[in-house]
């Protein structure tokens, strides 16, 4: 993918074209795994790394042809680095980068649709060709009274398969995730309402204005102006932001005291949100932060918002609490309203969930328990890949039929492993601010 | 179809008035007229007058059919980006203009066309003035993609590309006709996908490669 991007060769849209897609590939992953133990005869020292390449390049490739919700999940799974095996990581964070772009006569025939104009008569300048690919849409550079802007457009029809998609993905997930069926439905429901929400352009430009706005404040953050009358359902134009994405940034060699500067903005954007706003963009990936010249971060793409709410947030957040890990009574009232664990669980069960989780927490809660914490120390995050890999392989979590954790806590916990990982990138060191009520 | 203008400037619009008047009689009763002698008293006019004009309903479709055309040339001819766009994009911008043409008529075509009834046999006769008009429109494209070396030449085959993209515009036209998209989505993505395969089909490609390598074996052994 590191080549040139290849024009949209095609969009399989309709159900059985997509499913097809999807068996061809699960064909694929299923050659693979033969392939992989006829190797094995031969050379017994084979590991399992090589299969897991394989099949990771087979299912991206299937996923990123299909666009849309199913790219999507491809970016989440990529996002939650502890669950998924190092080698579908690394071709999965691709996934998050480019997808190949739609055909200029269409982007004009969306453009007549909803102003009426081709993109020529409304802009001064227009890109022909795409310069960026988001997951559901596609990026083109304009240029309107000396200004430069970026113009987001959609692609026909995706808000429509967004849940013949998932419903496609699954047999993936379930496979990928080591999670079982009633786990994954507790969850499918939460993805598919912030897909179809993701959808919503119009929605995305209201709560764009309305986040970047309250976060104005914010030292080093930079947040594009947005144009609601070059807006629509399936239209956003903003202002371009100049930069670069965090990867090229890094190369540029920046001083610790610059990085630290940058992971301190994107703390605190993220703090001011969850502890005062109540909602976060939750959508933390590297191709929606840009680091301008200046050193300030700039913030796109407000496209995936989680609201959170209010018992959530008492719940989720009070396990931070250092000590809070000592007073077992008020631990298991939260693990209740948290839903880890449940009154179907047995008196064994009760006490294995409530060890793992609370292991979980106070290794998670790291950051939060000193006031400055170093995300460049790697063993930190080494700890948690492990704790995560120790969790999963475990049959007693493996064999529980239940679904743990609140479906808010879904997007939540993406969004802090999110910031983490994109800390640990930066190897900044961060004062780890805190809400009032927590310290 | 505009609403005719027409009723006072007579006679030179007398071809448009039929087509009006046959268009909205199909809307307003969901069928073509019983017969020329009927549909001709509606509008006023003697039979034999109809005559001069149309020999029959069919050369009315046939009619409706080719200005659809004509306005989506125009319209796409308007389009100031057209010019600089590749063959592959020409094509692809006259099936988006196309469709939309189809969209302001659609009630009229789905009383005709809606169902299964009548859309195989309408190929010969009543689309034939489109069908000429889009072969003389989509050998140009082709013949611009063969020197822009986006279609390959290759004996025999390239001569029916022609007739191929005939075919992929009667497909959009069906697929159109059950789309119940919302604002008819599905086809659009249905038109980028096939005009892609299409073009890729047509472009050079491994099988090219493939021939020309057998025959070089073929000649040499």
């Amino acid at each position: 993918m590191e080549s040139k991007v290849k024009e949209q060769q095609s969009i399989p849209t309709s159900k059985v074209q997509r499913a097809a897609k999807f068996i061809s590939t699960g064909a694929k992953v299923g050659s693979n795994y033969m392939k992989h133990y006829a190797k094995k005869v031969v050379n017994p020292s084979m590991t399992k790394e090589e299969l897991h390449t394989n099949n990771a390049t087979d299912i991206y490739n299937s996923l990123s042809e299909l666009k849309g919700s199913a790219l999507k999940v491809a970016q989440m799974m990529s996002m939650d680095k502890n669950i998924l095996p190092r080698a579908y990581q690394d071709k999965f964070t691709m996934a998050q980068y480019s997808a190949p772009p739609l055909s200029y006569p269409l982007v004009v025939k969306t453009f007549q649709k909803y102003f009426g104009k081709s993109p020529e008569q409304i802009y001064d300048t227009f890109t022909r060709s795409a310069v960026n690919a988001a997951s559901i849409g596609q990026v083109h550079q304009a240029i309107q009274n000396g200004k430069k802007l970026a113009v987001k457009i959609q692609y026909p029809g995706v808000a429509d398969s967004v849940s013949s998609d998932l419903k496609l993905v699954r047999p993936f997930a379930l496979r990928l995730l080591n999670m079982n069926e009633k786990e994954l439905d507790h969850y499918m429901a939460e993805v598919e309402e912030k897909l179809l929400e993701e959808t919503d352009y119009v929605l995305e430009v209201q709560r764009s204005k309305e986040i970047s706005s309250a976060c104005s404040h914010i030292e080093d953050l930079v947040f594009p102006t947005y144009y609601e009358n070059l807006s629509s359902d399936r239209i956003i134009t903003m202002d371009w932001i100049e930069g670069k994405h965090i990867k090229e940034w890094l190369e540029t060699n920046p001083t610790q005291e610059q990085k630290n500067r940058i992971g301190q903005a994107l703390w605190d954007f993220y703090h001011h949100q969850v502890h005062n706003l109540m909602q976060v963009h939750a959508d933390p990936h590297p191709g929606n932060f840009i680091i301008q010249n200046n050193d300030k971060l700039g913030i796109i793409d407000f496209g995936c918002v989680k609201v959170i709410p209010e018992d959530f947030y008492k719940g989720y957040f009070s396990l931070i609490k250092r000590e809070l890990l000592i007073n077992e009574d008020e631990l298991n009232e939260i693990f209740y309203g948290l839903e880890f664990i449940s009154d179907k669980d047995t008196a064994e069960e009760k006490v294995y969930f409530k060890n793992i989780f609370k292991d979980m927490i106070s290794l998670l809660g790291k950051p939060f328990h000193v006031e400055t914490f170093d995300f460049a120390d790697n063993s930190y995050f080494e700890q948690i890949f492990q704790l995560g890999d120790r969790i999963s392989n475990d049959k007693m979590f493996r064999k529980s039929r239940q679904a743990r954790g609140s479906r808010h806590g879904l997007y939540i916990n993406r969004t802090y492993f999110g910031i983490y990982n994109l800390l640990n990138q930066l190897e900044a060191n961060i004062v780890t601010t805190k809400p009032e009520w927590l310290k | 179809m505009e609403k005719a203008p027409a009723k006072k400037t007579a006679k030179v619009d007398q071809k448009t008035k039929i087509i009006t008047g046959y268009v909205e009689y199909v809307l307003e009763h969901g069928k073509q007229p019983a017969s020329v002698f009927k549909f001709a008293k509606e509008l006023k006019m003697k039979e034999e007058e109809f005559y001069t004009y149309f020999t029959s309903f069919e050369s009315i479709k046939s009619a409706v059919w080719a200005k659809l055309f004509d306005d989506t040339i125009e319209n796409l001819e308007s389009q100031e980006v057209y010019k600089e766009y590749s063959a592959r994009e020409k094509f692809l911008g006259f099936l988006f203009t196309l469709v939309e043409e189809l969209k302001k008529n659609r009630s009229y075509l789905l009383s005709l066309y809606g169902g299964n009834k009548g859309i195989k046999n309408i190929l010969p006769t009543e689309a034939k003035t489109f069908r000429h008009k889009f072969k003389d429109f989509a050998n140009e494209i082709i013949l611009e993609g063969k020197e822009t070396e986006e279609i390959a030449s290759r004996p025999i085959i390239s001569d029916r590309y022609d007739e191929a993209l005939w075919l992929q515009v009667w497909f959009v036209f069906q697929f159109w006709i059950k789309d119940s998209s919302p604002s008819f989505e599905k086809t659009d993505a249905a038109i980028e996908k096939s005009v892609n395969l299409a073009f890729d089909l047509m472009g050079k490609s491994a099988i090219d490669s493939f021939i020309d390598f057998a025959k070089f074996l073929y000649q040499n052994k």
